[in-house]
């Protein structure tokens, strides 16, 4: 067979796109952000519980009393596990996507109804985005639109967009022939026709649609997370790196509650806006015992009830916003509110450095933003110059194959901490297994497996590309990918075991501290020498912030000023990184001035 | 926009009894197109003229036709997957008639019918109303026809069922642009007329089959079309009911002089409404013909058993005057 160059023609397709269409791709990135930006300040303005005292009254009109509680202690609860402002900016980017599904979707919908080719067409189109695995699109799609927001809402709307248009099309096809005849026997055109007639039947199936599209939306936040959308998104992404099994649940169920609520306010939505549910509404019976939890406020009074919260909460959020950040005075204040923006990956060193930088650079008046990323995202964003730094390159060898990839739009700005090691390990009870070339001829005691990580990362390019030929262990051994997460939970588990396992691990990693684990030597140097973790920044960045670049250039930590801070930052806990780095500068005085000297 | 609608290739001249009856008819028609000859003879102008109308279901429509012209009958064409409903119709439908079409299930009558407003393109041959082919007229032409020339009673109902009873009635009104106040008042005076008073603000699934058949009707009436095509409006009714309703348009029809086409399996239907009487068999109209006609001279054995339990000495009691009318000619 010869090889048909598919992958070739699709990448030369996105490099056309991006170098023809970068002007239509700025306008829709700016009108889908500006869309977020406005409803996500809406949403995180006022005081959590007067918003869910506000949601609860829509609960009220839509459902009655018993929603209206529910829908107020579920938002209640998210606001007490802390994931309130996460929760709000998933629901501004479920809802912005859902807009954008359905103004694509209807139209879309009408269409194929009427036209069977238009239908045949669009069928496989949609079955594509919808089976597509979301990371296929996603990673190019940061290429039109960079890191953040944008391509987690067009992750949510490729996905969503297929039962938009489905359900428009089937509701439009389900009206009755008959009916559409009776309109146009009276002289009713198509457009008409279609007002008057097809759109009204087919409402229920057309909402029916709306809340599919919502629910498959929120189902891509954790998609969207890994590409900088923030919000419950990332709480689950960066809780699974890292085996945080609490932050995990939190964000979980803060992801059930939102979509419980959005799936029963559209279903009841649906029975208000069409005649037919309407009808029902109207004919319910009215029995004495159940007359209060039959309440529904009519929709003005609904109305004034959400807009006299509205003013208080928007009243509230006013004084609240009077209290401004501590100044940063004098010399100090290099940065002058200009914004950097920095990524990192859920590594430890990656985290703790970048939230170090971030409280070093806000002493020095510049206001730092700090979002997490999938690796594959965090080099498309920088090379992009959405992301202006990161501070966990490991080079030359695990990240080599981004650094080849984006080294033109990048640059090194030097390695603050080295050198670091690649390993496959084993827990210190399997007898007889020190090195490398030990594996060899085991493989049944080990199930064949090595437990690996991402399959995108350096490690295990490098794992499978030159260490298991290396020790003849190819054949013998398979390489499970997954992800870090999964990798140290295997571990767990098989440590709690006691069965034999191999994992992929790096060092420094604070699973040496935790397990009793044995690196395995690795005498044919076939992981080659230790890499450094470098800070890499987007090419102008040097130039557009001299500064910045000199303080990153000379940064340096020991082990011990490494091992310290990211314990500090693991002790302070998941969403409180932050103080975790204040406590940490508390215990060493002076060096901020060290790391981001002033006036030399 | 439409003129008078007159054009002379569809001026007849009245011959035979059957015209001059009509003509007698017209007489009192407020906006009867009678057109007076210098000599003693009148002409009357056809609503509905019809002629070799074919309509087929199926992949090769056009080619089934010509098999049909060549002598092919309506089973060797099925085999090919092609429905003929409709074979060779041609008939004439006059101003103020009503025009009763009977045949079994299946035998092609709604589908005849949906030729008539153009809801169904003819497969070949063509619909003249006033004189114009309805396949020549442009989409908003046709619309116009159909809302202020035509409308129809659909045998199924066709009610739509997110409208009231009076929304549903005032469809038609709708379309034609009438402010609101005027069309409810309309409509609930066509509502009156088919005995749905007080119902006016229920659904359509509230009310039984014979009901929800006399909104349909309502529908119809509301609109002031002077044509009609009724598609078994009366078959959900139950006996008293139907009578009532045909009894009812017989007077309607002494005061308003619509022309109606109507469809029915049912011949004492046939007999009580009908000025002419098309009876179709298998897609084709065997015979076209007034009620003595079928009575006494009938095509063939399957009319004549069409025909077999109608009580003919009532009917053709009824029909003495008009025996006389055809003895003086
Ligand atoms: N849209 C269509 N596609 C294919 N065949 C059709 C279609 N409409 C009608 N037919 C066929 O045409 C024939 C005549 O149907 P039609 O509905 O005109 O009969 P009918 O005389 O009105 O019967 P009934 O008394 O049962 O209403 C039937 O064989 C039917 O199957
Ligand atoms: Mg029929």
């Amino acid at each position: 067979m010869p090889r048909l160059p598919l992958g070739s023609w699709a990448e030369s397709t996105v490099t056309f796109l991006r170098d023809h269409f970068s002007g239509l791709f700025d306008v829709i990135s700016s009108i889908v952000s500006g869309m977020y930006d406005a409803l996500d300040s809406v949403l995180t303005g006022p005081q959590p519980l007067l918003l869910a005292g506000i949601l609860a009254v829509i609960a009220l009109w839509l459902r009655g009393p018993v929603a209206a509680v529910l829908a107020f202690a579920g938002f209640a609860l998210i606001d007490s596990i802390q994931q309130w402002h996460q929760a709000m900016d998933t629901l501004s980017l479920v809802l912005v996507a859902t807009v954008v599904t359905l103004v694509v979707a209807l139209p879309l919908g009408v269409w194929a109804a009427r036209n069977r080719t238009v239908s045949a067409v669009l069928r496989p189109v949609l079955d594509l985005m919808q089976t597509m695995p979301a990371f296929v699109y996603l990673i190019p799609g940061i290429f039109f639109f960079g890191v953040g927001v944008v391509p987690g809402v067009i992750a949510c709307i490729v996905f969503a967009l297929a039962p938009g248009v489905r359900m428009t099309e089937l509701g439009i096809r389900q009206v009755d022939d008959e009916l559409v005849e009776a309109a146009e026997a009276f002289g009713t055109g198509p457009g008409k026709t279609l007002l008057r007639v097809q759109l009204p039947l087919a409402l229920p199936t057309i909402m029916a649609g709306v809340n599919q599209v919502i629910m498959l939306g929120l189902s891509m936040v954790v998609v969207a997370g890994m590409v900088g959308s923030g919000g419950l998104g990332q709480s689950v992404f960066t809780a699974i790196s890292q085996v945080d099994v609490g932050l995990g649940f939190e964000g979980g169920v803060s992801v059930v509650i939102l979509a419980m609520y959005l799936d029963r306010m559209t279903g009841a939505l649906g029975g208000r806006v069409t005649a037919v549910g309407r009808r029902a509404a109207a004919a319910l019976p009215r029995r004495a015992g159940t007359r209060v939890l039959a309440y529904r406020p009519q929709a003005s009074v609904a109305v004034v009830g959400v807009v006299v919260l509205g003013l208080v909460a928007g009243g509230m959020s006013v004084f609240a916003g009077g209290t401004a950040d501590a100044q940063v005075s004098g010399k100090d204040n290099v940065g002058k509110g200009r914004t950097v923006n920095m990524g990192y990956i859920p590594w430890d060193e990656g985290v703790a450095s970048t939230f170090l930088w971030q409280e070093v650079l806000k002493e020095r008046g510049f206001k730092p933003n700090v979002t997490q990323y999938d690796v594959g995202a965090l080099y498309t964003g920088m090379s992009t110059g959405k992301i202006d730094f990161e501070t966990d390159s490991w080079l030359p060898t695990t990240h080599a194959s981004y650094w080849a990839k984006y080294r033109n739009s990048l640059e090194d700005l030097g390695s603050w901490y080295g050198p670091t090691s690649l390993e496959l390990s084993v827990p210190s009870y399997v007898k007889g297994v020190n090195s490398l070339a030990d594996l060899k001829g085991r493989g049944g005691e080990f199930k064949g497996r090595i437990i690996g990580i991402e399959p995108g990362a350096g490690e295990m390019k490098l794992l499978n590309d030159k260490v298991l030929s290396a020790y003849g262990l190819k054949g013998e051994y398979k390489v499970v990918a997954g992800s870090t997460a999964t990798m140290l939970a295997q571990l767990d588990r098989s440590i709690k075991a006691k069965e034999p396992v191999v994992v992929t691990l790096w060092s420094p990693h604070w699973a040496y501290d935790t397990y009793d684990l044995k690196k395995l030597a690795d005498p044919q140097h076939a992981w080659g020498s230790g890499d450094g973790v470098h800070t890499l920044a987007h090419k102008g960045f040097a130039s557009q912030e001299p500064q910045v670049a000199k303080w990153l250039k000379s940064f340096h930590l020991t082990e011990k000023q490494l091992t310290s801070l990211e314990s500090a930052v693991q002790k302070a806990g998941q969403g409180h990184e932050q103080q975790g780095v204040h406590a940490w500068l508390q215990e060493h005085p002076g060096i901020v001035d060290t790391l981001a000297p002033v006036g030399s | 926009m439409y003129g008078t609608g007159v054009t002379w290739a569809t001026v007849r001249f009245a011959t035979g009894n059957g015209g001059q009856r009509r003509l007698e008819q017209r007489a009192i028609h407020p906006r009867g197109m009678r057109i007076a000859l210098p000599a003693t003879r009148e002409v009357y102008v056809s609503r509905l003229q019809v002629e070799h109308l074919y309509k087929v279901f199926g992949p090769r429509p056009e080619e089934a036709v010509q098999r049909l012209e060549a002598g092919a009958d309506k089973d060797e064409l099925r085999a090919g997957g092609e429905t003929a409903a409709v074979i060779d119709a041609s008939f004439e439908v006059a101003e103020g008639e009503i025009f009763v079409v009977m045949g079994l299930s299946g035998s092609g009558k709604s589908t005849l019918l949906r030729t008539l407003n153009g809801l169904l393109p003819p497969t070949a041959g063509a619909v003249h109303y006033d004189g114009r082919d309805l396949t020549e007229l442009d989409a908003p032409e046709l619309r116009h026809v159909r809302a202020h020339g035509i409308s129809m009673v659909f045998q199924h109902f066709a009610l739509f069922p997110h409208r009231t009873v009076v929304d549903n009635a005032a469809y038609g009104l709708e379309v034609q642009g009438v402010p609101k106040p005027e069309r409810e008042e309309r409509a609930t005076e066509a509502l009156r007329l088919t005995g749905l008073e007080g119902w006016e603000n229920s659904w359509p699934d509230e009310l039984s089959g014979g009901m929800q058949q006399r909104v349909g009707l309502a529908r119809a009436l509301a609109t002031d079309a002077d044509v009609l095509l009724m598609d078994e409006a009366f078959s959900a009714l139950d006996p008293l009911i139907r009578r009532e309703m045909q009894e009812q348009l017989l007077e309607l029809q002494r005061t308003l002089r619509k022309t109606i086409v109507f469809i029915t399996h049912d011949p004492h239907e046939a007999v009580r409404l009908g000025d002419r009487i098309a009876v179709m068999r298998d897609g084709r109209i065997v015979q076209n013909g007034t009620v003595e006609d079928l009575l006494l001279r009938p095509a063939d054995d399957y009319v004549a058993s069409f025909m077999a339990d109608v009580d003919r000495s009532a009917v053709l009691e009824g029909h003495h005057d008009e025996a006389e009318v055809t003895a003086r000619a």
